[in-house]
């Protein structure tokens, strides 16, 4: 597109609008059936001035500095321009006059009104009027002829009249229009216009055609029409230069034809197709202002945008094309689309050399940047420049399209074109509205608001508290025309800047003092202003403009005084940290060049960011910088983009919210007031239209959630990333806060791991799901050791053999890294001191692993549940990985504990018996210990599982294939059983390390079948039938309850022998074929599987017999023991 | 049912606090409330937005219905319509009374929603009373009216049930009038 048109805004209420631009196009002046005339700097302003003229207004114009107006007390005023000062009544109607035009030098005015007349009134005088009568019906619309000759107008009674304004005769009159009685009832309101310079021509809007009619010929010349016209046109409107002819229809489209071609040039579609009825070219640049009935306005620039030539020859040859192919413009029947056609006007630029013909889009942009560098104050003017660049970047990207090489008109003045700079931004307070405003806050954050007032009957100060108990509301005045403020917990800091008398001036409220004074004030020096301020605990500080950042403590002491490299932006403070965004440099294309430095004022004051370069987004400027309510440095672009400070990637920014993602309309914004990591919140206030809130009515505050802006969010496995880096983002202040010495609660550190690593896991099954097994192990590279552990029973179950075992290699990697990390004092400790240390340094972890493992393990069976068999047989993959991590352990003796420790807790207690024997000189003592954590929780686990899934088979892989309700039964018997007997064990070694661990050995091991074999189960098969053949009338469980009295009995030694068998060949001692059955095992598949059938049948034989009575009577067995 | 009672049913309904304190989520038996954290918007019952307010700890930030131009379109299309017309809350006069009895000074033009919420009552009792007297005229057996709030069935039920009842047993006497009074007499 090259032309732009911008989204409409509201400019009056429904009604009737008019609009027109001022002489020297500065701004945009309309008027509407709300009585007022607004004055726009520019479609985006905000807060345009409002005259009221009257009860409706039905038509202005504007030249010379008088605003005339036709309003509904049947009079035509004129108002002093831009003040908006009535100046006296021109002249009355007995009805109300429908439409007032200057004449070309702004003498004098027509007028024409409902009652039929049309007057000429000069505006210096308004006796000299003269009244042209002949009109059957209410006049619609005048037009001045430029050479002051004649006046044209158009009324309900069909006919267009020329007068001649000398003598007031009626020099032609053609029956063109529809009759009706009443302006209101007219199909269009056929606002038709001379040609500007010698008033060749006349337009007329005729149903959907311009006629065009010769001067003084008074013949009908020429018809403009367009395809993409189905409605009535209602206004005509010249080009300054007389060249191009623009009408808009009652349905909305806005055609503009070059009028010596009679070609289209630019088609427009009213976003709602509302009806046109003003229409004003910009008299220097290529841009229409309209309106509509329903009191929008809208601009429509860089009308015939791009169509420089770039070689006259080319653009002859095009334009014979185009006339030789005329009929195209048929083929744009979709109105909706602005439709440029790339049609050259070489020749209309040669002939018309300098006379006020298009200029070139390109140059005009910047020179307005240029103009307005002197008073571009407030955020306002920075906006409008940064749009004025916006729309010149567009016209650079059109023209870089459309004509690779373009050289420079010759019609043109050369211009550099290169980049441009950009006006630095002003200074400003974060979360404060322009000062210009009469009410305005000067600052909104977390502790409270400040607002100032600042109209003829007062100059206040209101300060209040979001919370009352800080401190009371305060009423202050603003005698020293305080402009800055900023609000802390414990202090109100205002400045103001130097006038000719005063200086600029730092105030200070520190309410939470203790003495009786709590003000102070400080002096700046002489031809030094404060640019921005700021409040931390304990201190204050303010940038000057000397380039000069000064520190007070809050009561009034001079601190430290540092340069600033460049003039500041903004200051934030909390806590101990100041951060301070100031100009780098200049910055180019719209872009501002800004830089943060980010200090430290504690004891050891330092400085962590060290100026580095700001990053915005393209061609913003800032808008908000701040801390979030937990110390994290964060800032707002005025593209509504807020970044954050990620300390855990050494200081970089990362943009956490798109406020405007979440806006309704194009020009919402939110204005941000506050930021909070814990819980998730951006605190903003929606503005409607608007960049900022006014203060009355008192806007409410909203909140967003932050999103990162990562890849493909739809899918499931970008939106838990998303999740994920979100949450280790937003507990960095976690670590920050803890290293710099302040407390957190074990639960305010421990849940975000919780969170983060619930998320690997989610994402760890996904891939697993997606047989994305390399991804999985990266996955299980961010996991927590013991969260690697489930991740290595996730693929174990879901039969991921090549996944399992690489993740158990990570696992001991971490685990030694653990230990490495645990450093050498541990040495010197005891064992079990080593251990305890080793637990409790991850304390936090293993305390709240159970309740998320067994939700976890719930999410997993959840998955797994669909492929139930296969659970089944992809049990035996567990104890295979156990001997690698095992051999390792065997051969570097050193590292035993850590890892013993990390795969005991992999295999949840399995192992212990393991330890007991790898740690002989205290056997008993840690295994207890580890037994003791492990049993807890595996007991929880198991606990919460048997309550949430009673029936179901928990553990699957200990399960035999669940496909009988006895099969069901027993294995939830498995289940069971281990948990009671093994706090048991918990509870019974912490009172007495004397049992023989071979008892407590047994007791686990006979009760957790699920291993595959234990010490107790191969003395068993062995003495099985020993015991048949003593007590031949037995059933299953009466021998295993036989046989567990005979293994009782049983020598502490003995017992241990059968243990360590159980526990296979990785104990060093144990050197028997038996023994190596397992590492065998493991090694080889099909063996392993023959076993695990072996097994299988014989766990499932054993245990089908037993029922709920003999597991109780089973632990109270166990019990029995202690 | 008394009116009162109305109102206090009124009291449960939600309405949208800024507090002006700092507070922990408050566990009720009718549910959880807050956490209250000072400026940030917050949804409690009225009862307690009222009980807030008067000891001033928050600002009343007004329901989305009670705007001056959403109340005219109501008003307007109540007196258009002969039936009635579904009211923004099945409270509406109830909270209208609260809030603006409680919170006048958080409520932005609050004798105009006083007067247009009033309108649109009037307007709708008088529906109510004419339909109650087309509904004894014609002597139907049964009515059936929507979007009635409570309060207004509140207003005309007690009344209109006892009417019903005289009229029946007026009825009841007068059509065996001429057996009943020679048994009598």
């Amino acid at each position: 597109m090259l032309s732009a048109q911008k989204p409409m805004r509201y400019g009056h209420t429904e009604g009737h609008t008019d609009v027109c631009f001022d002489d020297s196009g500065s701004c945009i002046v309309t008027c509407g059936s709300d009585g007022d005339v607004r004055i726009w700097e520019n479609l985006d302003d905000d807060d345009p001035k409002s005259i009221n003229v009257g009860e409706k207004a039905y038509s202005c114009a504007l030249k010379n500095g008088r605003l005339i107006t036709a309003v509904s007390n049947n009079t035509v005023q004129i108002h002093t321009f831009p003040e908006g000062a009535p100046d006296g009544i021109l002249t009355r109607f007995t009805m109300n006059a429908n439409h007032v035009v200057f004449n070309s030098d702004g003498t004098r005015i027509a007028a024409g009104s409902s009652d039929f007349m049309v007057k000429v009134v000069e505006v210096a005088d308004s006796s000299k009027q003269k009244t042209f009568r002949g009109h059957d019906a209410p006049v619609l619309s005048l037009s001045f002829d430029p050479m002051d000759i004649y006046l044209a107008s158009a009324s309900c009674d069909g006919s267009v009249r020329v007068w001649k304004v000398e003598d007031q005769t009626c020099v032609t009159n053609w029956l063109l229009l529809q009759k009706c009685n009443d302006v209101i009832n007219a199909k269009s309101i056929c606002r038709l216009a001379w040609q500007p310079g010698s008033g060749k021509l006349l337009a007329i809007p005729v149903d959907k055609v311009v006629k065009l009619y010769r001067r003084e010929t008074w013949d009908n010349q020429i018809d403009l029409s367009d395809t993409s016209i189905t409605q009535p046109l209602n206004v005509v409107v010249w080009s300054p230069c007389g060249q191009y002819l623009a009408s808009g229809s009652v349905n909305g489209s806005i055609v503009v034809w070059k009028v010596e071609t009679q070609e289209c040039i630019e088609r427009m579609k009213h976003e709602k197709s509302y009806s046109i009825c003003g229409l004003a070219w910009h008299p220097k640049y290529e841009q229409i202002a309209y309106t509509d009935t329903e009191g929008n306005l809208g601009l429509w620039e860089d009308i015939g945008g791009g169509k420089k030539p770039n070689d006259k020859v080319a653009s002859t040859v095009t334009k014979n094309y185009e006339d030789l192919f005329d009929g195209d413009d048929d083929d744009y029947l979709n109105g909706d689309m602005i439709e440029p056609q790339s049609s050259p006007n070489a020749g209309a630029n040669e002939d018309h050399g300098d006379d006020g013909d298009l200029m070139p889009t390109s140059g005009h942009p910047r020179r307005a940047i240029i103009d307005d560098d002197d008073n571009s104050l407030d955020i306002g003017m920075i906006k409008a420049n940064s749009n004025l660049l916006e729309k010149e970047e567009d016209d650079d990207d059109d023209q870089i399209g459309g004509f690779p090489a373009l050289p420079t008109s010759s019609t043109q003045q050369p211009f550099y074109d290169g980049p441009r700079p950009t006006p630095r931004q002003k200074p400003f307070q974060s979360g404060s509205t322009p000062v210009h405003l009469m009410h305005r806050f000067m600052v909104w954050n977390s502790v409270g608001i400040i607002r100032c007032y600042n109209d003829e009957q007062d100059n206040a100060i209101d300060i209040e508290f979001h919370d009352t108990s800080i401190h009371h509301a305060t009423h202050l005045p603003n005698s020293l025309n305080h402009t800055m403020a900023d609000l802390s917990t414990e202090a109100i800091l205002l400045a103001c800047e130097s006038t000719e008398e005063l200086a600029s001036k730092l105030h200070c409220i520190y309410f939470s003092s203790w003495d009786a004074n709590k003000e102070w004030t400080v002096d700046m020096p002489k031809d030094e202003d404060i640019e921005a301020i700021c409040l931390g605990q304990g201190w204050a500080a303010c940038a000057t403009s000397a380039l000069l950042v000064r520190l007070f403590t809050v009561g009034g002491v001079q601190k430290e005084i540092f340069c600033l490299p460049g003039p500041v932006v903004s200051m934030a403070g909390h806590g101990e940290q100041l951060m301070i965004i100031y100009h780098r440099g200049t910055g180019f294309d719209g872009d501002q060049c800004l830089g943060v430095q980010l200090m430290e004022l504690g004891k050891k004051k330092k400085q962590i960011l060290h100026g580095d370069p700001l990053s915005l987004t393209k061609k913003s400027y800032l808008v908000w910088a701040g801390f979030s309510a937990e110390g994290t440095p964060c800032y707002v672009d005025s593209e509504g983009i807020v970044r954050m400070l990620n300390r855990g990637l050494g200081n970089t920014w990362i943009p956490v919210c798109n406020t405007r993602e979440h806006c309704k309309g194009k020009s919402d914004h939110y204005w941000v007031v506050g930021i909070h990591e814990n819980p998730q919140q951006l605190r903003c206030i929606p503005c409607k239209g608007a960049r900022f809130p006014p203060t009355l009515p008192r806007p409410a505050v909203a909140i967003l959630s932050f999103t990162l802006p990562y890849c493909q969010v739809t899918t499931e496995k970008g939106q838990m990333e998303e999740q994920y880096w979100r949450s280790v983002v937003f507990h960095n202040y976690v670590d920050y806060l803890s290293k710099n010495g302040y407390e957190l609660d074990e639960n305010a550190k421990s849940q975000p791991v919780k969170e983060q690593q619930e998320l690997l896991m989610k994402l760890f099954a996904l891939s697993c799901k997606l047989e994305r097994e390399f991804r999985c192990v990266e996955l299980a590279d961010l996991m927590t050791q013991n969260v690697v552990n489930l991740a290595i029973k996730y693929a174990s179950r879901s039969r991921r053999l090549n996944l399992a075992e690489r993740l158990s290699e990570m696992a001991v990697e971490k685990a030694s890294e653990l230990a490495t990390a645990l450093g050498d004092e541990e040495e010197e400790e005891d064992f079990r001191t080593h251990l305890n240390a080793g637990y409790s340094t991850s304390a936090t972890e293993w305390g709240r692993l159970p309740g998320r493992s067994a939700q976890q393990d719930q999410e997993m069976e959840e998955a797994e549940e669909s492929d139930g068999c296969e659970e089944a047989e992809g049990m035996p993959e567990v104890p295979k990985q156990r001997p690698n991590p095992f051999s390792k352990a065997v051969s570097s003796a050193e590292v035993i504990t850590p890892k013993s420790a990390v795969i005991a807790s992999s295999s949840q207690g399995r192992v212990n018996p393991f330890k007991v024997s790898s740690s002989k000189k205290d056997p008993l003592v840690p295994s207890a210990n580890v037994l003791d954590t492990m049993s807890k929780y595996s007991r929880k686990i198991s606990s919460s599982r048997a309550v949430n899934k009673q029936s179901s088979p928990v553990i699957k892989p200990l399960i035999p294939k669940p496909k009988s309700k006895q099969a069901s039964a027993a294995s939830f018997f498995q289940v069971r059983t281990p948990s009671s007997s093994e706090k048991r064990v918990g509870e019974r070694e912490e009172k007495a390390g004397n049992e023989p661990p071979a008892v407590q050995v047994t007791a686990q091991d006979n009760t957790e079948n699920k291993r595959p074999k234990t010490g107790f189960q191969m003395w068993l098969e062995e003495n099985r039938a020993n015991i048949l053949t003593d007590n031949p009338g037995l059933n299953e469980a009466e021998v295993i309850k036989e046989g567990m009295s005979r293994f009782r009995i049983l020598s502490t030694e003995e017992r241990m022998v059968w243990t360590e068998k159980a526990k296979g060949g990785a104990v060093n001692d144990l050197t028997e074929d038996k023994k190596r059955k397992r590492p065998t095992a493991a090694e080889d598949e099909a063996k392993k599987n023959e076993e695990q059938k072996s097994e299988d049948s014989n766990v499932s034989k054993k245990k089908k017999p037993l029922d709920q009575s003999t597991n109780v009577r089973l632990s109270s067995f166990a019990f029995k023991q202690s | 049912m008394e009116p009162a009672e109305a109102e206090f049913l009124a009291e449960k309904e939600l309405v949208t606090i800024v507090p002006s304190f700092s507070m922990d989520r408050v566990h009720l038996i009718g549910g959880d409330l807050g956490p209250f954290n000072p400026g940030l918007p917050v949804e409690v019952p009225v009862w307690l937005a009222i009980s807030l307010k008067q000891r001033q700890k928050c600002r009343l930030i007004p329901p989305e219905w009670m705007d001056v131009e959403k109340l005219e379109e109501i008003r307007d299309q109540e007196r258009k319509e002969d039936t009635f017309t579904p009211m923004p809350s099945p409270y509406y006069m109830e909270l209208t009374k609260l809030l603006l009895n409680y919170a006048s000074d958080n409520i932005p033009k609050a004798d105009e929603i006083r007067t247009l919420v009033k309108d649109t009552w009037d307007t709708r009792m008088a529906k109510l009373r004419l339909s109650a007297d087309s509904f004894v005229r014609q002597q139907e057996a049964h009515a059936k009216l929507d979007n009635l709030t409570l309060m207004e069935i509140n207003t005309i039920g007690t009344f209109l049930t006892q009417a019903l009842d005289h009229m029946y047993k007026l009825r009841t006497n007068l059509q065996p009038s001429g057996s009943a009074e020679s048994q009598d007499f």
